[in-house]
């Protein structure tokens, strides 16, 4: 026995995370963009960092969602390119979420960029969805988003779909009418909707299957024996119905997950490691309970009594990951958003000013887990359970990015070949091992063990005392003699043996950013016993230490 | 203590046997227990039960390094401290033992303390951990601890993982020293401790093990390239492996493997 499809509100600010960053940067209006990342946190990254967002520029030049980094910039040159920053777009849309508060309390965001409500009372009270839909965009337009769109249908899938069709006009689908509208899409719109769905898409296309339409004429019993229960749930929203399971589950009323924190928290991060207790006892009681969550209100509370709520959606079953970062964004939106001069704010939400006393996550719609299919070689998990632990704790002692591990990127010198990815943050698998085919400009041999970042300044003098310096095509002025420099035993002495310049002219085409600079194998020392190797940079007349062979 | 030949077996000294229990039986209403079986039983159970060596609960160092340790290996539960001047080596050889705890699937980490002006030891290399062998997934890095929160940090690291790297700050204390020993030792993970000459670690080890630096032979005046060394490595042990042994050895690149004395 199925419930009507609950007809709702969906708005949608294109390109989000472009909108964020020219906010921030006032100077990339006009200008092609890129936003690259790994995606929502909690799925499990596919390839490494891809483009999620491109501005309407970028986008005319062939840019699209899903490209990497490399093909999108073969395609614009002259694109600009910037990491996500998903807690900075949670921040600024928390300025959306509150200025649609007034229409009704009930918002769920899905991500920043996407929130969608249901319509039943609020499109009574303003007479009707189309009427509703304008206030939402006048209710947007006076916090500066001025290209949101909205879209109205039966259910928050079809919503989310009349809202990309939508323009400047909000788009109204019909009651009942959902199943004509939806049929005309292709089948890639399913992708979002649960993990592997873009394989599904690819599937369903190469079975001939091209649009919404032709994959809901199919019968529901014969997708549900062929694709399985994520497959039926998926031709549910194809058809029309909405998101939910034959029987909705309502969630018991115990498990409601509260943490205080005493003494107050000031900074996010230790919020945040809190928040990831609460999240690692709520999910394991729902597993218990053979449920899973995908709605959450996340609520929290500062010690002079203020408090925010919001409620939060997610396509799929919730990891304690995602759960995890969706508290994290909601707090740094809500403790470091300041109101700007002019801005009504009617105090719904007040701003914080004291600590955090208390988070508190409550699931706000379960179904019943179908569980998890790991891995066969699974791993170690216990010892990876406990060494994770371990790290997050750290990590809310000493701040988000004390605890890294490293990732081999590519690059010419030690510093520019590692990158440091805080703990908890996806990895993007580099190169495999040492297998991986040489940079081109890399500094040949063996890896230092010690690198230093920032160089430490040195004296690479000549046997007459001067600093040794290379020209414009790569000629030392004379061969080092002396190295002298704070980072090595005795503060540097004779050289015993060199090899050198290399000289490397970096981004050569871009004039602000070039550097030019030459790199020297040194081995400093009194015998040839005691030797010490290190790597030398000299950039601009000046000498530094970058590495030292240990 | 007695030095014993390392090839004679270790026998552990067996544990104290359970004495049997007797309940006292209460007439009338319960069964009269069987004491003689019970005897037989729990005799039986003490001579069944899986006794886990000492010397097999190690880690072990594969390579010429291995070689100079006693059982090729290190111990769970023992601290290991890495002392050496820059460039004598002392990283390559912590690098080498990350790699043997990350070979087997567990976890290491490695502690680096904030920088003051007047000590520069520079950050690790990911890509020389790399070249050592260690998977650089399941090593994890911990940057910039303020000398004050080390003893913490590392006592939090122990409880997690199997083998920590952690360099010694300027003026840590014996206590805080001891405390840790005492944690690894009941937590069975491996410490590491990197001294920087002139900063000791103040409390007892089980082995020490100091770089003393190797030549270059790759390089010329002008050319060559920095290929290979071979590092002269001496291993202080007590107790069991008190012969100090001294020898050749190196990470698998940049050095190489010569043979150990």
């Amino acid at each position: 026995m199925r419930a009507p499809a609950e007809r709702t509100l969906c708005c949608w600010c294109p390109d989000w995370p472009v909108a964020t960053a020219r906010r921030r940067d006032p100077g990339l209006a006009g200008a092609p963009v890129a936003v690259v990342g790994s995606g929502d946190p909690g799925s499990r990254p596919s390839r490494g960092p891809v483009v999620c967002a491109a501005s309407a520029e970028a986008r005319a030049e062939g840019v699209v969602v899903g490209l990497r980094r490399r093909e999108a910039e073969a395609r614009c040159p002259g694109l600009v390119v910037l990491d996500a920053d998903p807690a900075a777009e949670a921040r600024a849309f928390e300025a959306v979420a509150r200025a649609t508060e007034p229409i009704t309390p009930r918002i769920e965001l899905v991500r920043p960029g996407l929130l969608s409500f249901p319509t039943r009372g609020p499109s009574r009270y303003f007479g009707g969805d189309a009427a509703l839909a304008r206030r939402v965009l006048e209710a947007v337009a006076g916090v500066g988003v001025v290209d949101a769109r909205v879209g109205v249908a039966d259910g928050a899938f079809a919503a989310r779909l009349a809202a990309r069709r939508a323009t400047d006009e909000p788009c109204v689908v019909a009651p009942g009418a959902s199943a004509a509208f939806l049929a005309d899409w292709p089948v890639e719109t399913l992708a979002p909707t649960f993990e592997g769905g873009a394989d599904f898409a690819h599937l369903l296309v190469r079975l001939g299957l091209h649009t919404l339409g032709a994959f809901a004429a199919l019968p529901a019993g014969a997708v549900l024996t062929r694709f399985g229960p994520d497959g039926a749930r998926v031709h549910r929203l194809a058809c029309g119905h909405d998101d939910e399971v034959a029987v909705l589950v309502a969630p018991p009323p115990e498990l409601v997950e509260t943490c205080e924190l005493d003494p107050p928290a000031t900074r996010v991060d230790e919020a945040a490691f809190a928040a990831k207790g609460l999240a690692d006892r709520l999910l394991a009681r729902l597993d218990e309970s053979g449920l899973s969550c995908t709605q959450v209100v996340i609520e929290a509370e500062t010690e002079h009594g203020e408090r925010v709520s919001r409620c939060w959606r997610h396509e799929g079953v919730l990891t304690p990951t995602a759960l995890v970062a969706r508290v994290r964004w909601q707090l740094e939106a809500w403790l470091t958003s300041s109101t700007r001069p002019g801005e009504d704010d009617e105090g719904r939400v007040d701003d914080a000013t004291g600590g955090l006393v208390l988070v508190r996550v409550l699931p706000d719609r379960v179904v019943p887990a179908t569980g998890r299919q790991l891995g066969f070689w699974g791993g170690d998990a216990a010892a990876g359970d406990r060494a994770d632990r371990a790290l997050a704790r750290l990590q809310g002692m000493l701040g988000h990015d004390a605890v890294v591990t490293g990732v081999v990127a590519g690059g010419r010198s030690p510093v520019e070949r590692i990158r440091w990815v805080p703990w908890g943050e996806p990895r993007d698998p580099g190169p495999a091992g040492v297998e991986a085919p040489g940079w081109p400009g890399a500094v040949p041999g063996p890896a230092p063990a010690r690198v230093h970042d920032p160089p430490v300044p040195a004296a690479l003098l000549d046997a007459a005392g001067r600093p040794v310096v290379v020209s414009g095509r790569g000629e030392a002025s004379a061969p080092p003699a002396r190295l002298e420099c704070a980072a090595l035993p005795e503060g540097g002495g004779p050289v015993l043996a060199w090899v050198g310049p290399w000289p490397h002219d970096l981004r050569w085409w871009d004039l602000p950013t070039r550097r030019r600079r030459a790199l020297w194998q040194v081995v400093v020392g009194r015998a040839t016993d005691t030797g010490v190797a290190c790597l030398v940079a000299v950039e601009q007349g000046t000498a530094s230490v970058e590495a030292v062979y240990d | 203590m007695a030095e014993r030949a390392l090839t004679e077996p270790i026998i552990e000294p067996a544990i104290e046997p359970v004495e049997p229990v007797v309940e006292p039986v209460v007439r009338g209403s319960l069964p009269r227990r069987d004491t003689e079986a019970l005897a037989h039983l729990t005799d039986a159970a003490r001579r069944a039960r899986p006794v886990v060596l000492a010397r097999d609960r190690v880690l072990p160092v594969p390579g010429t390094l291995g070689a100079l340790l006693p059982d090729g290996a290190l111990r769970r539960g023992e601290v290991v401290t890495v002392e050496g001047d820059v460039g004598t080596g002392a990283t390559s050889i912590a690098l080498a033992f990350a790699a043997a705890a990350t070979a087997t699937g567990e976890w290491a980490a490695a502690v680096c303390v904030e920088r003051s002006s007047s000590r520069v030891a520079g950050d690790l290399g990911a890509e020389a951990a790399l070249e050592a062998g260690v998977a650089l997934e399941r090593l994890a890095v911990v940057r910039r601890v303020p000398p004050t929160r080390w003893a913490t940090a590392v006592a939090a690291l122990l409880d997690g993982v199997s083998l920590v790297l952690a360099e010694v700050p300027r003026h840590a204390r014996a206590a805080d020293a001891r405390r840790l020993v005492a944690r690894a030792r009941e937590r069975g993970a491996v410490l590491v401790p990197v001294c920087a000459p002139g900063v000791p670690w103040p409390a007892d080890a089980a082995l020490r093990v100091r770089a003393a630096g190797g030549p270059w032979p790759g390089l010329g005046a002008g050319d060559g390239l920095l290929s290979e060394r071979a590092v002269r490595v001496n291993v202080v042990g007590r107790g069991e492996a008190r012969r100090a042994r001294a020898g050749t050895a190196g990470a698998r690149a940049p050095v190489s493997l010569a043979a150990a004395g």
